[in-house]
């Protein structure tokens, strides 16, 4: 059997560890392999590898194309051998258009001197004919979503006629409609004899998509499958190494009666666009110790309530804390009515990179740790090696940076920060975005200790799956309105889908019809 | 495959254990300045030994002093994530208004003294205004202020020099506590106490969080413009001590205090390890920082080098220090 790609005993070692040790897997042509494994796995060090980021000589082992040998030294070598790799974060120059964000690098024809802004478009547009992709390439790049713009990557790559595509992550930011149309698109690239491979960290994605599987942990390929093989059960368990018993712990502690939040026409202006609103008139209560889930796809206005209440932007509409009504016009508003938020992005505004994990600790908490204005030292250590603790935060000591932990223990150390300060109310925006399964579990069974002890959660997600396991209740929104409510018992992911997307498609038929309207 | 995990979690640790030591040393950002200024002292103390007597140690730090004072509230706010141009000229401007309300308007020596520091902290409140509330980039307000001050400075002065100040102005300039000047012993004095405020306060502590990231200061209930207001206003007010501490060494309101400080600031404090970024950096850095400058100006001359050729070194430390320092947050982040 001759395989496009091979990766034959690749071992790379940076000091004192071995990131990949003596991987191999070779992928077929016209297929999509897929790539699996926790962060950490070493599927990124792999990535650089085949992108000449780790230049040949750095590691041991042979990547071979076409059954040739490559020496792959920058990461221009890799793109001129053939190998077409789309990075996780999308990279794309807002300013500038499609079709010269697909041949940015590459701008003049064969022959030619001068860049050609009509040129350019043309070869663009039949290029992207030919592949199916259904982009404009005059327009500009910065009024696509942000599916469009990984399209947009992943035309570049194609542009240069790459042997293999790589994708990294490509979903990670992505809604799930966004989701399913990139899909589509890549199983038409298939179609057409590209051959892909396909990192991710979530396996829905290697079942629907993925024609054969590889699975990497702790940098060793743990298993390899061909889709007839494929199974949940064993695929978790390579990844994981273990069975993760109960994922999603169950919730025992009952809910209070009494209401502790309750949002009144809530509307928040576009951040961008003038007379628009990202949230328009949402309306809804939280009892004590209850876990609310917002749901709704990326950009329906989910993150942008969570905000609004905490007075990170500006909104109308009233907001009562225990029966009070409060002004909250900032984060210290917030903060004195009992609210807390963890944010969507930890790495931009989660915690100082900078500092180390005591100071990061006691940030929300500082009255805690200071005597008239001077830090009280001992207290500030005591407080952050508890929380170290109590949070099962994996770190040499409390002075390491946070900078320097994983995703998952910087994620505990953001939650140890806003829990130090006894919120009574907690936003949770995308709380396991980019952790490992055993911190994610770690998450879950916090939240539940949390409402056991009376504190009512918010919580929003991207992964229904997660959702619908741990909130009691849900607001489906859409195009920044309510578009259902239920309990627990009446949830599934075909009833939050279809509220999630339901409003956006009777929204643009509403707008057909008045434009239709104006030319009559 | 359990056994392949274990052994790649502690092979790091297995590593750093050996090092431990000399990369903790390392990490401490003041050790590593500390190691060029002690090299370039050795350096000149051995082409000319006089260059460690304490006649020159003296005249050194009577030199820094000036400079020095302002550092201290440049480090503040270049913490917080901001910076300012404008130092010099309201050292200058401060020194003028000073001179000015004694000699022309015949107030009261304190009075005199008390309307320089207000004038210094009502440019902090412009700049700090101008750049919090309406968004100008400080570079830009603070190149602005520069010209305006260095303006109002040669308005009230009509660009001569103000004397003869009272008698005592010029007695204090003179005097010599502890064998230096009492420039030197404010800012030994204030140096010591912005070290411990910004290390052992809560204001410390937010100067820090206000700078590393804004968005998390404002979470965490803490206004990060008022926290980057006080350090505009801080110093301004340490610019305008400086500049009336230069007039009474000098006994004169010269139009020309201050020219040119606000680039030996920022060098000194950046050499010492100060991030322009914000976020980090120590008092006791900036110090060293500062120090270095002044030894290798001091040290060039003692050798009898072109004295041009001090600015040039200057600039070349000044590169090679921010160079070196981003060097050292690659690997720490890459670790």
């Amino acid at each position: 059997m001759t395989h496009l790609l091979e990766m034959a005993d690749i071992t790379k070692r940076f000091p004192g560890i071995v990131a990949l040790n003596d991987v191999s897997f070779a992928v077929q042509a016209g297929t999509i392999h897929g790539l699996v494994g926790e962060n950490g796995a070493g599927k990124s060090t792999l990535m650089k590898i085949l992108s000449g980021t780790y230049p040949a000589g750095t590691y041991e082992g042979a990547i071979r194309l076409h059954g040739k040998t490559l020496h792959l030294h920058t990461a221009a070598d890799a793109l001129e051998q053939g190998i077409g790799i789309v990075p996780q974060e999308t990279s794309v120059i807002d300013q500038l258009t499609v079709a010269e964000n697909v041949v940015v690098g590459k701008w003049l024809q064969p022959g030619g001197l001068l860049v050609s802004q009509s040129a350019i478009r043309h070869t663009v547009r039949n290029f992207l004919e030919e592949y199916d992709i259904t982009l404009d390439p005059a327009i500009s790049v910065s009024r696509l979503t942000t599916a469009q713009k990984q399209l947009v990557m992943i035309a570049r790559a194609l542009y240069r006629k790459p042997s293999v595509l790589i994708l990294d992550e490509p979903t990670s930011s992505l809604a799930i409609d966004e989701i399913e149309r990139l899909f589509a698109s890549l199983n038409v690239l298939r179609q057409k004899g590209v051959t892909t491979v396909f990192i991710t960290h979530k396996l829905t994605e290697i079942f629907e998509l993925t024609d054969r599987t590889t699975v990497l942990r702790d940098g060793e390929v743990a298993g390899e499958f061909d889709r007839s093989e494929y199974d949940q059960a064993l695929i978790i368990a390579a990844m994981v190494g273990r069975r993760i018993e109960n994922l999603y712990p169950t919730r025992h502690s009952p809910i209070g009666a009494d209401e502790v939040l309750r949002v009144a026409h809530l509307t928040v202006p576009h951040p961008t666009i003038a007379n628009r609103n990202i949230v328009e008139d949402v309306s809804f209560s939280l009892r004590r110790g209850e876990i609310l889930g917002l749901a709704g796809l990326v950009g329906s206005g989910r993150s942008e309530t969570v905000n609004a209440i905490i007075g990170r932007t500006a909104y109308s509409g009233t907001i009562s804390v225990f029966g009070q009504s409060v002004s909250i016009r900032s984060p210290a508003d917030a903060k004195r009515a009992g609210i807390a938020l963890v944010t969507e992005d930890r790495k931009r505004d989660g915690f100082l990179p900078n500092l180390e994990i005591r100071p990061n600790t006691t940030l929300h908490s500082l009255p805690q740790v200071t005597r008239r204005g001077l830090m009280d030292v001992s207290a500030e250590r005591r407080l952050a090696t508890e929380a170290v603790a109590r949070f099962n935060i994996k770190a040499q000591s409390i002075e390491q940076m946070v900078v320097s932990l994983s995703g998952g223990n910087q994620q505990k150390v953001i939650l140890a920060k806003v829990l130090m300060d006894n919120p009574q109310i907690l936003f949770l925006d995308e709380p396991t975005k980019g952790i490992d399964i055993g911190a994610k579990n770690e998450i879950y069974k916090l939240m539940l200790d949390l409402v056991a002890q009376g504190i009512s959660i918010i919580m929003i997600s991207s992964e229904l799956p997660e959702l619908l396991a741990m909130c009691d209740r849900f607001v489906v929104l859409a195009e920044g309105k309510v578009a259902d409510e239920f309990l627990r018992l009446d949830a599934d992911e075909h009833r939050v889908m279809l509220a999630a997307t339901r409003a956006r498609s009777q929204i643009t038929q509403a707008a057909h019809a008045s434009a239709s309207e104006l030319t009559a | 495959m359990a056994v392949a995990a274990t052994k790649s979690e502690n092979r790091p640790r297995l590593g750093t254990r050996t090092t431990a030591v000399f990369r903790r040393l390392f990490s401490v950002p003041e050790v590593g300045v500390l190691i060029p200024l002690i090299a370039f002292a050795l350096i000149f103390y051995l082409v000319n030994p006089t260059f460690l007597s304490p006649a020159n140690i003296t005249t050194m730090l009577r030199a820094v002093a000036y400079i020095g004072i302002i550092a201290i509230g440049m480090t503040f706010l270049l913490i917080t994530g901001a910076f300012d141009l404008s130092v010099g000229a309201t050292a200058g401007l401060c020194a003028i208004v000073c001179s000015y309300a004694m000699v022309n308007l015949s107030w009261p020596i304190p009075l005199a003294v008390l309307a320089g520091v207000l004038t210094g902290a009502l440019v902090g409140l412009v700049n700090g205004f101008v750049v919090l509330k309406l968004g100008v980039p400080a570079f830009i307000t603070t190149l602005g202020m520069l010209n305006i001050a260095k303006g109002i400075t040669y308005l009230i002065s009509k660009g001569y020099t103000i004397y003869p100040l009272p008698e005592p102005v010029g007695v204090f300039g003179e005097a010599e506590p502890f064998g230096t000047s009492w420039a030197v012993v404010i800012f030994v004095l204030m140096a010591i106490a912005a070290a411990f405020v910004a290390t052992r306060t809560s204001y410390g502590r937010k100067l820090y969080v206000v700078g590393g990231n804004p968005e998390v200061a404002r979470l965490a209930g803490i206004n990060p413009a008022r926290i980057q207001l006080s350090g505009f206003v801080l110093v301004s007010v340490c610019a305008g001590i400086a500049g009336m501490l230069l007039m009474s060494r000098i006994a004169t309101g010269q139009p020309t205090i201050g020219l040119g400080w606000e680039l030996n600031v920022i060098a000194g404090v950046v050499i010492g390890g100060v991030s322009l970024f914000g976020g980090s950096g120590s008092v006791v850095g900036a110090v060293i920082g500062l120090l270095i400058m002044q030894v290798v100006t001091s040290g060039l001359v003692i050798s009898n080098v072109d004295p041009y050729w001090q600015t040039v070194a200057i600039g070349l430390i000044m590169i090679v220090a921010v160079a070196i320092d981003i060097l050292r947050r690659k690997s720490k982040s890459a670790a």
